[in-house]
This record gives structure tokens, C-alpha cells and sequence, in this order.
């Protein structure tokens, strides 16, 4: 999967180059709106990360250069301006998904596979994770093909894990994930470890190996070589 | 009470005491004049009959129901005119009447006469009633006057404060044009006009700097806690100890703690901005049962017993968001400050919403929590600006907001609409 990030700090794009490319992304980056276009124009790319406030102008007016492509990438907007009408604005203009600043990396990966299955794959990919199988299309998920009876939320959850595989997800990043700006006001978790508890329970009940483990009491981290 | 009427009202009411206290003057006048002239008639006539007394003619002779001829001892000293009112028979009339007696004394001759006439004087009253008259005449000729003219003059020369109040009514932030007015030639109006173009200029200056610099803290300390909260996230995924681990944590949790605290921070001053349109009326049932069906999982997981009654269609003049701002605010306010098998209560009548929840005793005061960054326990993932935020809206709204603890810690919130 091959991604453009166009954006102008240099920290920002070291912290998304690092997470995105131990997915195997491979990442190319425009810090300006001349260099972005010059980008597009000569490469293909699956999405672009596209950040309104750029040196020489608002990102948003590359979203009508990119409607004149034969093979529109997605794009997704990550912006600090966290308006409702640049987002509304953005998405009208054509961006996938907008997602304001600051995120956590778990969640910008997220939301990039969640395009991509969404525009590229019309949803119909499953997703694999060892006796794991996750229909998007139908929300269903299994386990050697026995089909684990899971709430939206807990669907929401597994996906974001084995999205985000064998990496530290903090209690921070899937509670926003899963309830977005409510968390805000949550000043505790305990909700992500109800979450997680049913998940595991379901996996286990169904035959599944427990791929979850708790990282130093901050997080969770999923993945095979778990016990 | 429109200036107009009021100029009115003080002009004819100075024009009635004008008038009354000019009609009791004129009446004075009137009377003293009437008097005067009627003593000097009086006073030709006696002369008149004194000359015929000394042509020869007899004093008895010429006495008749105005005349009194009296002869007086011859020693005593002439009398100068004397002016009485008298009441006396009046023939004509076959009755007595008020009359004007004038009296002098002459020495003819040897003799001594005192002549005395009588003629009647001008009523009282008949003077009121004239004077009444005309000064009723007057004022209603004033009323008459000041309706048609002081009234379209006044309010052709208040047309420059009218139209000031007219363009300052709908001065608007957002439309980001100073006041201007056109020059009125009436000094104090064109002392006001350039005092609010002034004032205008100057607000709306402020206004951007504050508005600019909402917008620009937002952008300018996110995308550095962006950098930070990327860099931890990558750290944490990296071959760390658990005491680096919980280090790492706890760095990247106040991390998100300065981010919402600038997003709250934010979102205040953007309602004290009034950056809202506030324009459209809004379904609030709607957007409550919206807010409810999103918190009612962590309602489950908290074991809590929830309670609704939402009247629907509930339409309040509010912007979307800040209304599910607010629902947001106050319902997770609700499930966090509760307790494991408590309770939510929450009603929604066209007037009134009310949102009661068990929960623990409070150590502060209602009224303090509604400030910023207070809050009742020292929990260090709560921002503390969740009530003032709830707060600002209800300000920025003109709603009522009422918070209050009972003695069996029952914590209620109402919001009048």
C-alpha cells in the first residue's frame, strides 16, 4: 500500500512514517502544496494524508485537482483545525474520512485499512488473523469458523486490534476509538476492560487462543507470539 | 416609553402649567383692569354730577339707584375717591348685585356733598369662565400644534438616532463591518455616531484577535502534543522496560490531558464569542435521544439503572453541536460521578430539562463546580471543565442552569429554557 503524507512538520511525518511503515505501508512525503502536486501528478498512490495547514496554502484545493484523476487515491484529512464546517467542507470536496488533530497512530491506521476496504475492496475483504476470520461486509467474525456472537462495539474492538497487531494499544487510544469524543468526559477506562473481558471471553468460548495481553497494566497488545 | 412620546407628554405638561399659571395672571389682570377702568368711569361720572351740583342743579333732584348724594359737615376735610365693593339693589335686574361703589366728597358752595355712585361690576365667575375659555382654546390649539408639528419636526430631527439604533441592532460580528453612519449636522448625534464607529472598529479588532487566537491555539499547541503523543505512541512500541512503560504512559496520558484541556478551552471561548448561529430552532428531544442511545452502553457497564421521560419535539433556539455538547456534558457527568448499581434520571419537558443522578456527597459548593477547573475529587484524568462549559452554554443561551446536591446525595441539574 502506497501512501502520500502531505504535511509540513517534520516530527509529525517522522512519528506516521515510523508507525505506518512497520505495517509494511510504504510512505512518501510532500511538505508542501507544490511539492504535492508535482507527487500526484507523476505517482499513483492508494491514500494520501493530507494536512490542511501547509506552508503555501490550505490543503482543501488539492481536493479538486485530485477529482480530475483517472484513479482517485483516497484521501484522508488530518488536520489541527478541528472545525465542523473544513470537515463537512472536506468531506463535500471529496476527502474519505477527516481526522483531526492530535490522533493516536493506532487509530490513523485504522481509519487509512477502513477506507481502503471501503473504496478498493467495496468491503468485501476478510480479514485473517490465524483461526481469526473478519467479515466487514456483514459484520461477522468467527473463529474456525464457528461465529462468535459480538456486539457493534466488540466487532469494532477486534478489528481495531488485529488491525493494529502486536502493537501497545493504549486504554486511551481504543476507548477513543471506540467512543470517540465521548471519552473526553470519561476520566476512566473501566469501560475498555469490560469491552476487552467479553471479547476474550467469546474467543475463548468459541475455541480461539487468547491473543490478548495486558501491557504493564497500560494497554493491551494483540498478537500471536502472546501466550 | 418611545422619546417621542416622552418629549410629548413633558412639553404638554409644561404648556397645561404654562397656561394655568398664564390664566390665573391674566385673570388678576383681567380684574384689576376691569376694576381701574370702571373706577376712572365712576369717577368721571361723580366729577360729572359734582359739576352739575355746582351749575345750580339740586343734589335731590338728581339722586337715582345709582346716585347717592349725602351732605356732610362742612368742616370736615374733602375725601379723596373711594373705591368699595358693595352689595347693593340693583333696579334693573330687581334684585341685590355685587357692585362697584365710588365715593367723593366735594365742597360746593357752603356745602359739603358726598357723592356716591354704584354701577355693577363684571362678575367673577363670567371672568373665569372667559379665561377658562380661552386658555382651554389655547392648549387644545397646542395639543393640536404639537401632535402635527413638534411630533413630525421631532421626529425628523430624531431620525439620525433613530436610524444609530437601527444600524446598531444589527451590528454582527460574524458580518465583520464596522458601524458607519452618515453625518447628521446635529453635533451630539454625530458625537455618538463617531463614538460607536470608533467603538466598533475597535471591538471588532478584538474580537479577531480573540477569535484568531482560539483558532490559531488550537492549531499551534495540537500539532505539537500531535508530535508528542506520536512520539510516545511509537515509544511505547518499542523495547521497553515496564518502569520506562508506565513513565511513557503517564507522560502520554497528560499528554491527551493537555489536548482536551485546549480543546475545552477552545470550545469556551468560542461561545463567548458567540461564534454558534443560534438562528435555527433545533429539535432537542431528538438530539437528547441521540446523546442518550450513545452513553446507554457505558450506562450498562457502569450498572446503572436509567431513567428517561423526553417529551418529544421540544424546539429550542440552539446550535446543533452545542446542544449535543451540552447532553454529552451533562450525561457523562452522570455516569462518572456515580456509583456501581446507581441511578440516571433524565426528563425533558418543553421548558425544562432536569438531570438527576445518585451519586457521592460533595465536599465543595454547587456554584464553585460551575467554574472552570474546579472539581470535587482530585482525579487527574478529569479536565474539571465539563460543568463549565455546560455553564457558558447556558449563559451564552439565557437559560437557567441550576445545580444542587440533596442531603440524601442526590445531585440534580436543571436547565430552564
Amino acid at each position: 500500500m502506497k501512501v502520500l503524507l502531505i504535511e509540513d512538520n517534520k516530527e509529525m511525518i517522522l512519528n506516521i512514517i515510523k508507525y505506518l511503515s512497520q505495517e509494511g505501508m510504504i510512505c512518501e512525503v510532500a511538505e508542501n502544496l507544490f511539492d504535492a502536486q508535482d507527487k500526484i501528478l507523476s505517482f499513483e498512490y492508494d491514500c494520501i494524508l493530507l494536512d490542511l495547514t501547509l506552508p503555501d496554502g490550505n490543503g482543501l484545493s488539492l481536493l479538486k485537482e485530485l477529482k480530475r484523476l483517472e484513479s482517485k487515491p483516497d484521501v484522508l484529512i488530518i488536520s489541527a483545525k478541528n472545525s465542523l464546517e473544513d470537515k463537512l467542507l472536506g468531506l463535500d470536496l471529496g476527502a474519505d474520512d477527516y481526522l483531526p488533530k492530535p490522533f493516536h497512530l493506532a487509530e490513523l491506521l485504522a481509519r487509512i485499512k477502513a477506507i481502503y476496504r471501503r473504496t478498493k475492496l467495496g468491503g468485501t475483504e476478510v480479514l485473517v488473523f490465524e483461526e481469526i476470520q473478519v467479515q466487514y461486509q456483514n459484520l461477522l467474525a468467527s473463529v474456525h469458523g464457528k461465529q462468535l456472537d459480538l456486539t457493534k462495539k466488540e466487532f469494532d474492538l477486534l478489528v481495531f486490534l488485529i488491525t493494529n497487531k502486536n502493537r501497545v494499544l493504549g486504554k486511551s487510544a481504543i476507548a477513543q476509538h471506540l467512543w470517540g469524543d465521548y471519552t473526553d468526559n470519561l476520566s476512566n477506562f473501566d469501560f475498555v476492560y469490560q469491552h476487552i473481558k467479553n471479547l476474550r471471553k467469546k474467543i475463548a468460548e468459541a475455541g480461539g487462543r487468547d491473543y490478548l495481553s495486558t501491557v504493564y497494566g497500560i494497554g493491551y497488545k494483540f498478537g500471536a507470539n502472546q501466550s | 416609553m418611545r422619546l417621542l412620546n416622552i418629549l410629548t407628554t413633558v412639553y404638554l405638561l409644561i404648556t397645561l402649567t404654562a397656561v394655568i399659571t398664564g390664566g390665573y395672571f391674566i385673570y388678576r389682570k383681567l380684574v384689576s383692569e376691569i376694576d381701574f377702568e370702571l373706577g376712572m368711569e365712576l369717577e368721571r361720572q361723580i366729577e360729572a354730577y359734582a359739576q352739575r351740583i355746582s351749575n345750580g342743579l339740586s343734589p335731590s333732584a338728581l339722586e337715582n339707584d345709582r346716585l347717592q348724594i349725602t351732605e356732610l359737615p362742612y368742616d370736615l376735610e374733602e375725601e379723596a375717591l373711594v373705591l368699595s365693593d358693595t352689595i347693593a339693589y340693583h333696579d334693573p335686574m330687581n334684585r341685590e348685585e355685587k357692585q362697584l361703589k365710588a365715593s367723593k366728597s366735594y365742597k360746593i358752595g357752603d356745602k359739603h356733598y358726598r357723592i356716591s355712585y354704584y354701577n355693577l361690576v363684571v362678575e367673577a365667575e363670567d371672568i373665569t369662565e372667559t379665561v377658562v375659555y380661552t386658555m382651554v382654546l389655547v392648549f387644545l390649539i397646542q395639543i393640536i400644534f404639537v401632535v402635527f408639528f413638534f411630533r413630525s419636526i421631532s421626529n425628523r430631527v430624531l431620525r439620525p438616532f433613530q436610524n444609530t439604533l437601527k444600524k446598531i441592532k444589527q451590528f454582527d460580528f460574524g458580518a465583520n463591518e464596522p458601524l458607519v453612519f452618515e453625518e447628521t449636522k446635529i453635533s451630539e448625534f454625530d458625537q455618538l455616531n463617531g463614538f460607536l464607529e470608533k467603538m466598533t472598529q475597535k471591538l471588532l479588532i478584538d474580537y479577531r484577535q480573540i477569535k484568531e487566537f482560539s483558532e490559531n491555539i488550537s492549531h499551534e499547541i495540537q500539532t505539537p502534543t500531535a508530535v508528542v503523543g506520536g512520539k510516545l505512541e511509537n515509544l511505547l512500541n518499542s523495547e521497553i522496560t515496564e518502569d520506562q512503560a508506565v513513565l511513557i504512559y503517564a507522560a502520554y496520558q497528560n499528554n491527551e490531558k493537555i489536548h482536551r484541556i485546549v480543546k475545552s478551552l477552545g470550545l469556551l471561548a468560542k461561545l463567548q464569542n458567540a461564534e454558534f448561529d443560534t438562528s435555527s430552532k433545533i429539535d432537542l428531544s431528538e438530539i437528547l435521544e441521540k446523546s442518550i442511545e450513545l452513553i446507554s452502553e457505558l450506562v450498562i457497564l457502569s450498572e446503572l439503572k436509567f431513567n428517561a421521560d423526553i417529551r418529544p419535539e421540544v424546539f429550542v433556539n440552539m446550535h446543533p453541536s452545542v446542544a449535543e455538547i451540552m447532553f454529552s456534558n451533562l450525561l457523562s457527568n452522570a455516569v462518572k460521578h456515580n456509583f456501581k448499581g446507581g441511578w440516571i434520571k433524565v426528563s425533558l419537558s418543553p421548558h425544562q430539562l432536569l438531570v438527576s443522578n445518585s451519586g457521592k456527597s460533595l465536599t465543595k459548593k454547587t456554584d464553585e463546580l460551575k467554574g472552570r477547573f474546579k472539581k470535587e475529587s482530585s482525579n487527574s484524568d478529569s479536565v474539571g471543565l465539563g460543568l463549565a462549559i455546560v455553564n457558558q452554554i447556558c449563559k451564552t443561551y439565557h437559560f437557567q442552569f441550576d445545580y444542587s446536591v440533596s442531603k440524601d446525595d442526590i445531585h440534580t441539574i436543571t436547565i430552564d429554557f
